[in-house]
């Protein structure tokens, strides 16, 4: 390949909206038959190392079974692009029945060793069919994103009147009284006994009091 | 000087759904395997990192894959780290094998896991599952977020593990953390989030999450 000594192209890194950047060499293969027609996709050359570019964040490094098959040399190619860039990088691996065996190792390395994204597909088809839904997912709003939203503030009032139920011999009537009493965990917790026994009974005042400062 | 033994927390429900996953850990990768109740995800393998076992099929269906994420969205506030597995199942006995076929749903969820940091792999089965969960466990103690032991609590502590362990957005192993650092609840319940965060080695912003939890005001009428 001419273009192995520039892993990246900096101008492709500006991917227009809901467009994929691949590159040039990916011309007339599944993958792109794929693509088309339901996502924008430009074919580049001099993408180097990169397969395609789906967004200013992230992009895809395509192992192929053959690749797999032949040995370490797209170790190299991932290390080289983990080195040279800071963009999130999805690999995606054609795991067939030949590749399968090898798989395990891959993904020990991508995963754990070089903290990438790897995602196994079993041939083209399947690469295209995901990178479609990548494209969607990040046309989307973070909203959308069940695990990106962030949840509405709950009120705490059920958890603190679970967590006071933990203490030993409360239930639920005197938990109720207790927080009524001190308002917070802050104030029970230091709550003196006298103070504990206009609540409850002394022993369970006393028995509270034992469970917050007793040294454990 | 051989490094202490690695220590894995599994929920107590993983015993029944993955026998082979617990004792090949102990086995095979000579780690220490605590059952207890986590209820909020299958593994813990580090102060920070949980790991939610899941199967093809729960990920390829679409009605169980919405209890799959919101298993892994209730985990978000507990966690700073999130891993899923995607495990193979075992064909059952007499079922014809049956092929994958790659759903719109599962390529959706895979890219949702993706663009939210939560990170996914693969296993083909419950043995490679446990190698996974050891190798995630090892890089994290290279990052020094080990499980510090001891991981059990006993007498009293008991009941002030399950006191913390109520409290919404501490996670398992820093309930731990607060009954190994501090002396007693009064003691952990009077300091700053700063002492917290250096005691227990938690991450400050969660530390003034428990502190504002501490001093939040109870108003009877706000039960449901």
């Amino acid at each position: 390949m001419p273009n192995e000594t520039t892993p990246l192209r900096a101008g492709a890194v500006n991917v227009p909206y809901g467009h994929v950047i691949g590159n040039e060499k990916w011309k007339g293969s599944q993958i792109t038959q794929g693509i088309q027609g339901k996502v924008n996709l430009i074919l580049e050359d001099g993408l180097g190392i990169v397969d395609f570019h789906l967004s200013n964040r992230s992009c895809i490094l395509y192992i192929s079974e053959a690749d797999m098959v032949a040995g370490n040399g797209f170790k190299r190619r991932l290390v080289q692009f983990r080195n040279v860039c800071n963009l999130q990088g999805i690999i995606i691996v054609e795991k067939t029945q030949i590749s399968n065996q090898y798989f395990p190792a891959v993904q020990k390395f991508v995963v754990l060793e070089l903290g990438m994204t790897l995602v196994p597909v079993a041939n083209q088809g399947e690469a295209a069919q995901f990178i479609i839904q990548l494209v969607h997912e990040q046309m989307k709003d973070g909203a959308s994103n069940p695990f990106l939203n962030k949840r509405s503030p709950t009120l705490l009032e059920a958890s603190l009147f679970e967590t006071v139920q933990q203490i030993p011999g409360v239930g639920k009537t005197k938990a109720l009284l207790l927080l009524k009493q001190f308002g917070n965990i802050y104030q029970l917790c230091n709550a003196s006994i006298p103070e504990l026994e206009e609540v409850v009974g002394r022993t369970l005042a006393q028995q509270i009091h034992t469970f917050f400062t007793c040294a454990i | 000087r051989t490094p202490a033994a690695l220590c894995v927390l599994a929920d107590s429900r993983e015993v029944a759904s993955g026998p082979e996953v617990i004792s090949s850990l102990k086995a095979v990768h000579g780690i220490k395997v605590q059952v207890v109740s986590l209820g909020v995800c299958d593994y813990v393998v580090s102060n920070r990192l949980a790991v939610e076992r899941k199967t093809q099929a729960e990920l390829l269906n679409g009605a169980q894959q919405s209890k799959a994420v919101q298993r892994v969205q209730r985990l978000k506030s507990t966690f700073e780290r999130i891993c899923v597995i995607v495990e193979k199942e075992r064909p059952k006995a007499g079922e014809a094998w049956r092929a994958f076929h790659r759903t719109k749903r599962y390529d959706s969820i895979l890219s949702a896991f993706i663009r939210a940091g939560i990170r996914v792999l693969f296993s083909s089965c419950q043995e490679e599952t446990a190698e996974l969960l050891a190798g995630l466990a090892s890089v994290e103690r290279r990052k020094k977020a080990a499980l510090v032991a001891p991981t059990e609590v006993e007498g009293p502590q008991r009941e002030a593990l399950r006191f913390y362990l109520s409290i919404p957005c501490v996670s398992y192993p820093l309930a731990l953390a607060f009954c190994h650092c501090f002396g007693s609840v009064k003691e952990m319940v009077n300091s700053s989030p700063g002492e917290m965060a250096a005691r227990t080695q938690v991450m400050q912003q969660k530390a003034e999450e428990v502190y504002r939890y501490i001093y939040y005001h109870f108003e009877a009428t706000m039960l449901p």
